[in-house]
């Protein structure tokens, strides 16, 4: 046990050998840990148990439309940006069943789940990551009425968030003031440098959990080492996205700008951006009777306003092309966003330009529309 | 964002906002072709003391085994203990509403959204331009008007279906003439048995003559004729946040958490149905929004 | 006649069009023009006769009628005070009525000799522009209306056998 007081908002460092017992100390806990892993070529967030399980060595290439592994053989866990995967699938699950009915007599009752909280302990939860996470915060959490699943999950899970050293092609972070580096809201934060990870404490729970480690006092020189790399770290994304903070008026001015039909000719309408886009929430219920019709599950499903049925009511469908729905996504991304939780949707993360089959991407969409607006 | 936001005494659990609460058929009204209004009330008693509804808002009905629907609320917000919602058959969930008898039973999770705010509004003229299956959601403000005549100035129904036989809620018409609300009916045509009007309902504002600094219009029907008879009361200067329209959109949550019911900024299910249209005016043109 | 032209001319004046245009052209109006009492029922005009009268509601109601075969007579408007019944008489394209007109509501109407106003508007540049112009007008508010009742907005939106 090392001398100095470790308390909540302190850093400290620990060699990277240690972090083996960090996740074991975690699961003796009772979590679930969850970390990046590569499996058939490609990141996920799959379970693990040591630091071994991480991809050492390996960044991810990431343009507009293409992704690749590469393993340039360096020596850090943690470099590697983020793949289609994002935490939301841990917090708001792809597919849940709400409830049960059964019938009783002339009606019904219903059978309530009891949401017990996945304790799920999220283990590299990158800035813009972590900001999304706080995005759904505003989004399920709501004083008038929360979502008691997300409500569980969330009070359930431990999260261990990295600052981003080596931003990808696609990111952004830095132009939305999301990233890259963590500022609040985890419970561990660390900085991965060659040798060690800077580790700052952010409650409670994580201090016990550094607490049962070896650590030192986190030198004026790592300090430093950290603040270089993270600055530095701002000038090498991959993307740049031009005053945000003008994209809600901007774009609810321009409803009707030409560049939406140019978009349009490209997009294909098949959602990939909502499903790897850490922010995106919308759901859909299905209703999943027996074969007597004598039980009934409500089931919460995943939805995308790319979606055809999405906007469907009684005799038609109020947007019927995919020029009005990748404008639903986009305006509500980064204008209806700001009205309604008052924080723009997007967190720089870059998945929805690189996994995008056409190769679309929204620094530039958002851009050509803003360039021909006059002040 | 809006000030027409119902204060809270609902049948909605804070944290169990999808889960519905009981309620039984007491009574099924056939009003016309494939249209009638369901009577429901609470089976919980405490459930049934613990809610009221503003004129406007709606009800997301449950029936298992096929899905929600939001139906709007029809009847008379002083008497909330039965609850009255005008359907009409447009998909596989109303459909199947429209085969349950008197004594079924159905979920309910309500109410939700904005309401005819005409509650700011004591002394003026209140305009209510409608037609078709859009004068059920405002019928309410109907109700209230008979209770509380004294409250406004004069109290105006404009109202048109399709043919005399599509007219809703024919039988109360008297009965509102006598309230002293001036009811002016006009149908797109009939045969020579109709003794009324022929023309559509925003041309009823030419045989009206109206003071625009002293009237509400509300209006709610397919969004086409919402829009003219809103042509109308501009032309005729009534000011744009006097002007009250309800919207439409595939709901699915009523919460404002699903995001299907988005028109802009705006989720119809929370910041509407009720809007003002000076809210609504930089998006009311935009094609498919 | 005397107190019939002062009922005329009274009643002429209710009318905004006539509130708005010199008193020369008023009296030319007024000599081409009377006021007829019609009972419920009675027929003003039908399809096929010559268009010989422009007429205006002053009280009651006016059916517009078209008799379809198989459906009968099909009301498509009606005209309430102040309305124009009949204006296609003024311009006429094919002549004769390619309407029916009925009193629905018992009512008072005036009816302006078609073919003298032709002529006056004709001799009259001046008052030709101000009747043309009302007419338009009337003609702009029909066409509104009989493209709004075309839209048939107030019909069912699901058809049977559609996806729903």
């Amino acid at each position: 046990m090392s001398e100095i007081s470790l308390e909540v908002g302190s850093t400290v460092a620990i060699t990277k050998d240690q972090f083996d017992k960090l996740l074991q100390s975690l699961q003796k806990m009772g979590y679930l840990t969850i970390g990046p892993k590569i499996l058939d070529d490609a990141l996920t967030y799959s379970p693990i148990s040591a630091l071994a399980d991480l991809p050492q060595g390996y960044i991810s290439e990431q343009d507009a439309g293409s992704y690749r592994l590469v393993n340039t053989g360096h020596t850090r866990y943690f470099d590697i940006t983020p793949g289609a995967k994002t935490w939301k699938e841990f917090l708001f699950p792809p597919r849940t069943t709400l409830f049960t009915v059964k019938r009783n007599g002339n009606g019904w009752v219903v059978e309530k789940e009891d949401y017990q909280g996945k304790p799920y302990a999220l283990i590299g939860v990158r800035a813009c990551e972590l900001a999304a996470i706080h995005i759904q915060d505003k989004v399920f959490l709501r004083k008038d009425c929360s979502d008691p699943i997300y409500q569980a999950n969330r009070q359930a899970a431990f999260i261990l968030s990295v600052d981003c050293l080596h931003p990808g092609g696609t990111c952004f972070c830095h132009s939305m003031g999301t990233g890259p580096q963590n500022s609040v809201g985890f419970d561990i934060n660390i900085t991965e440098l060659n040798d060690v990870f800077l580790v700052k404490i952010g409650s409670e729970a994580g201090r016990m959990v550094i607490g049962e480690l070896q650590f030192t006092p986190a030198s004026a020189f790592l300090m430093q080492a950290a603040k270089l790399g993270l600055d530095e770290a701002c000038n090498l994304m991959g993307r740049e996205l031009l005053n945000p903070h003008k994209l809600p008026s901007i774009l609810l001015d321009n409803l009707d700008h030409p560049q939406w039909e140019n978009v349009a000719k490209r997009c294909l309408s098949c959602a990939s951006c909502t499903q790897v886009c850490p922010t995106c929430f919308c759901w859909d219920i299905h209703e999943k009777p027996d074969l007597t019709n004598s039980s009934s599950q409500r089931v919460r499903v995943w939805d995308s306003c790319f979606n055809p049925d999405y906007s469907y009511i009684a005799g038609g469908n109020t947007r019927p092309n995919t020029m009005s729905r990748y404008r639903q996504w986009l305006t509500h991304k980064f204008a209806s966003w700001h009205h309604q939780f008052e924080v723009i949707g997007c967190v720089g993360c870059g998945r929805c330009i690189t996994w995008c089959p056409a190769g679309i991407d929204i620094t530039e969409e958002t851009a050509a529309i803003a360039m021909e607006t006059v002040e | 964002m809006t000030t027409n936001i119902a204060p809270k005494k609902t049948a909605v659990h804070p944290n169990e906002p999808m889960q519905p609460n009981w309620a039984e058929i007491t009574d099924i009204q056939p009003e016309t072709a494939g249209i009638a209004t369901f009577w429901l009330r609470f089976k919980d008693p405490s459930v049934r003391a613990g809610y009221s509804f503003k004129p406007g808002q709606f009800n997301m009905l449950y029936l298992p085994g096929y899905g929600e629907s939001a139906i709007s609320i029809s009847s008379d917000p002083e008497k909330p203990e039965m609850i009255g919602h005008s359907i009409r058959i447009t998909g596989n969930v109303t459909k199947n509403i429209a085969r349950l008898r008197v004594g079924d039973e159905i979920g309910i999770r309500g109410p939700f959204g904005t309401y005819w705010p005409i509650d700011r509004y004591k002394g003026a003229d209140l305009v209510i331009g409608t037609g078709g299956i859009g004068l059920p959601p405002l019928r309410p403000i109907i109700y209230y008007a008979m209770h509380h005549r004294e409250d406004y100035n004069r109290v105006i129904v404009l109202y048109g279906a399709r043919t005399p036989e599509d007219l809703q809620f024919k039988d109360e018409y008297a009965s509102w003439e006598e309230a002293s609300i001036e009811t002016m009916i006009t149908v797109d045509r009939a045969d020579e048995k109709w003794q009324g009007q022929i023309g559509v309902v925003p041309i009823l504002f030419y045989h009206l003559r109206m003071d625009p600094r002293n009237s509400v219009v509300l209006t709610c029907g397919p969004e086409i004729m919402i829009r003219f008879v809103v042509y109308e009361a501009l032309a005729r200067r009534v000011p744009t946040d006097r002007i009250f329209v309800s919207l439409e959109r595939n709901m699915k949550c009523g919460i404002g958490q699903c995001g299907h019911c988005q028109l802009g900024p705006f989720f119809i299910c929370k910041d509407g149905p009720v809007f003002s249209f000076k809210q609504l005016e930089p998006y009311y043109n935009v094609e498919d929004l | 006649m005397g107190s019939d032209h002062e009922e005329l001319r009274a009643a002429l004046k209710t009318i905004p069009w006539f509130q708005e245009i010199d008193i020369k052209h008023f009296d030319s109006l007024c000599g081409i023009a009377f006021v007829k009492e019609v009972e419920a029922g009675h027929e003003l005009f039908r399809e096929g006769d010559k268009e010989d009268f422009l007429y205006i509601v002053l009280e009651g109601r006016v059916a517009v009628e078209l008799f379809v075969p198989g459906r009968g007579r099909m009301r498509i408007f009606t005209g309430e005070p102040m309305d124009v019944i009949g204006w296609s008489s003024v311009t006429p394209v094919i002549r004769q009525r390619t309407a029916s007109a009925r009193a629905v509501l018992p009512g008072r109407l005036v009816a302006i000799d078609a073919k003298q106003l032709r002529q006056l508007c004709d001799q009259d540049h001046d008052l030709g522009y101000i009747v043309m112009r009302r007419l338009a007008n009337v003609v702009a508010s029909r066409v509104l209306i009989t493209r709004l009742q075309l839209l048939d907005i107030f019909a069912h939106p699901v058809q049977e056998g559609k996806y729903e």
